[in-house]
């Protein structure tokens, strides 16, 4: 059956693309929204619409924020089952590492740490002997925001494009990583099936039937966009490898790794363990100057994006302070130890080795730490043309078989045609449909992260299920009409989004493009109207073939009733 | 600001290096062009297409690092290509105003 290799290509093209293409669909869209997931944060949460800051002065504003931090609760949890006996109080707990974190983007800074505990491993090869704990500061005032406030973008969509917030067994993870290898694969066999790839590398014709003109739009939106689609795909499986897909250095090369930690600490003289013995911690803010001067002297933009602490408080304290990756495509770097109760420097990080430089290059085009506004939003341009491919890719599959689907009674065609439009429309009117809801429920509402999270997975539940009860004319060889249902339904949501932004905050457009310009909320709005118009457009368009299909209903129905008279 | 300047250069270059390259196909002459006949002359067209890919990579260089201006440069090719094949399709007419008439006459 498969006597050559285009056609075996196509044959792995069809089904693996149909299989993985709805995960697929997740990752471009999500993937998309997540260039801009600090500014969709800042539009969920109100409170928080401010310029963003620098890196604040550790020694004053950091320190006491560091002193209130709090294990994480779940993390407690979790840990209290891998050791022998039960867990100390946590308030009695011990920071032993800590972290600042923060980018150009953000206004709010993110905080984290580990926490010592006394109890001993049940499994003696678990190393992992600490609690974490996160908050998120607001560094103009050095308060700790309230942790009910999901941040929809960089805590949702972002984790939703790769992990699909199915974190049981990392599941997700692994699942979105066998999407992207079999990406990879499809872009593969796309090519040898489709011969013509310079020919037809700008045609479009929207004129043809619905299957040319979908194959039109599919080939050219995956021939042009090509070089993103590989490389995302690419390094999407390059940035996970080393610690989820392929974690050799944790498991058969565990003893290896140990002995090179060891050596490694060594040789650059940032100890590995604590001496046991107490140690104050000197000012950080004079190892930030410090560490600023050496960067000036490089002639280096200079802005904090990482500090780390190691061994809190103990005399092998050591202060880490990389640089932000604002200016360039690898994320933060240029690292200098401090030693943390003296201040004085132990090491600067040498230049990168090229395969690191590489390695480096690949994971920052993907994640963008820098400072480029308009290849954001080319990424976002591009990531919309991958959602484009799979999702004509499904309108093809359904097209290419629903007559003879219908003259078998198959019902394949429905449901991987219900299936698309609930991973097209039905995943924008979630995401949407989330934003409504952050905009609805009050603000001090308890939990108020986990009812928007429900609203997202309701509405998703509901645009299948619609999608599904609306999908019986497809197996008839028709259009389903939950497409343009969906689609009117996306447009009325998203303006609701916007209007309910304005009413609830009083931040509409004219204020924040024009009188009190805050880029991030007007760009939230207009990006929402812009999808609104697409979805009338789209459901204007798709206006015709399901009018068309009534008539022909009615003409039908009329020639029966004709037949009796 | 010189920065934005040079993108905005790029860009243009590389929607002009993609007409161009679109327009060297029969196919897509014909639809700008229905009255002209033929294709005039495909290879000096092709030749113009690729100088002016090479004048927005030039471009991109000049605003960002290379690390970056080569990111900038690949994507703002998959926009401009899209562009094209967009306006072909629905606005074929926009197409004249930016291929000047040194094509349109016979080599």
């Amino acid at each position: 059956m498969l006597n050559s290799l285009r056609m075996s290509m196509g044959w792995v093209h069809t089904w693996m693309g149909l299989v993985l293409g709805f995960v697929l669909m997740i990752c471009f869209f999500f993937g998309a929204l997540s260039v801009f997931d600090r500014e969709i944060d800042r539009w969920a949460i109100p409170d928080t619409r401010f310029e963003p800051q620098p890196m604040p002065s550790f020694d004053k504003v950091l320190k006491p924020v560091f002193e209130q931090l709090q294990p994480d609760p779940v993390d407690m949890a979790a840990t209290e089952r891998r050791v022998v006996g039960s867990l100390p109080d946590p308030e009695t707990l011990k920071l032993e590492s800590l972290f600042a974190y923060n980018t150009h983007r953000d206004p709010v800074l993110l905080i984290g740490g580990e926490f010592a505990i006394p109890n001993e491993p049940i499994d003696p090869a678990d190393d992992h002997q600490h609690v974490h704990g996160r908050a998120t500061v607001n560094p103009a005032t050095g308060e700790l925001l309230n942790d009910d406030a999901l941040k929809i973008g960089s805590d949702w969509f972002y984790p939703m494009h790769f992990s699909l917030n199915l974190n049981w067994m990392m599941l997700g993870y692994w699942i979105v990583g066998l999407a992207a290898l079999v990406m990879l694969a499809g872009l593969v066999s796309g090519v040898i099936i489709h011969r013509k790839i310079f020919r037809e590398f700008f045609t479009f014709r929207p004129w043809k039937n619905l299957f040319r003109s979908s194959l039109d739009l599919h080939n050219m939106t995956g021939v042009v966009a090509l070089p993103f689609h590989f490389f995302f795909a690419f390094t999407a499986l390059v940035i996970f490898a080393s610690n989820i897909y392929l974690p050799v250095t944790h498991t058969t090369l565990k003893p290896l790794h140990e002995h090179h930690e060891m050596l490694e600490a060594a040789r650059t003289g940032l100890p590995h363990e604590p001496s046991g013995v107490a140690a104050p911690l000197a000012s950080v803010d004079a190892m930030v100057a410090e560490a600023k001067r050496r960067w000036a002297e490089r002639d280096m933009a200079g802005d904090v994006g990482f500090l780390t602490i190691n061994h809190l408080g103990d005399e092998n304290a050591y202060v880490s302070i990389y640089r932000a990756g604002s200016d360039r495509v690898a994320l933060v770097g240029e690292g200098i130890h401090f030693d943390a109760s003296t201040g004085e420097v132990i090491r600067e990080e040498p230049p990168r080795s090229v395969v690191s430089s590489i390695d480096e290059f690949l994971t920052g085009l993907h994640l963008q730490h820098f400072e480029h506004w308009m290849l954001r939003w080319l990424y976002v341009f591009g990531g919309l043309l991958g959602a484009i491919c799979i999702a004509t890719g499904f309108v093809l599959f359904v097209e290419k078989r629903k007559a003879r689907h219908a003259r078998n009674g198959s019902q394949g065609s429905r449901i991987v045609d219900a299936l698309a439009v609930t991973t097209v429309t039905g995943m924008v009117l979630a995401a949407v449909g989330m934003l409504v809801a952050n905009r609805l429920l009050p603000a001090d509402l308890a939990g108020k992260g986990q009812w928007e999270q429900t609203a997202f997975w309701s509405v998703w539940g509901l645009a299948f299920l619609h999608a599904a009860l609306r999908s019986s004319p497809v197996a008839k060889a028709r259009h389903n009409p939950a497409w343009r249902e969906q689609s009117l339904l996306v447009g009325l949501m998203s303006l609701s989004a916007v209007g309910l932004n304005w009413v609830t905050t009083g931040d509409h457009l004219i204020k924040t493009v024009f009188t009190d310009t805050y880029w991030a909320v007007a760009g939230v709005d207009l990006s929402l109207i812009v999808t609104a118009l697409v979805a009338f457009y789209a459901a204007a368009k798709l206006r015709a073939p399901v009018a068309a299909q009534q008539k022909e209903q009615a003409v039908s129905r009329n020639k029966q009733v004709n037949a009796y008279d | 600001m010189t920065e934005a300047i040079w993108l905005v250069a790029a860009a243009m270059a590389a929607v002009l290096s993609m007409s161009w390259l679109a327009l060297a196909y029969e196919n897509h002459w014909q639809q700008v062009f229905p009255q002209t006949g033929t294709l005039p002359n495909r290879s000096r067209l092709k030749l113009t297409g690729w100088a002016f890919l090479l004048l927005s990579a030039v471009f991109c260089l000049n605003a960002d690092h290379p690390s970056m201006a080569v990111l900038v440069w690949v994507m703002l090719l998959t926009v401009a290509a899209f562009s094209v094949a967009m306006m072909l399709s629905h606005r074929p007419g926009l197409l004249k105003m930016i291929c000047p008439p040194l094509f349109a006459a016979r080599a």
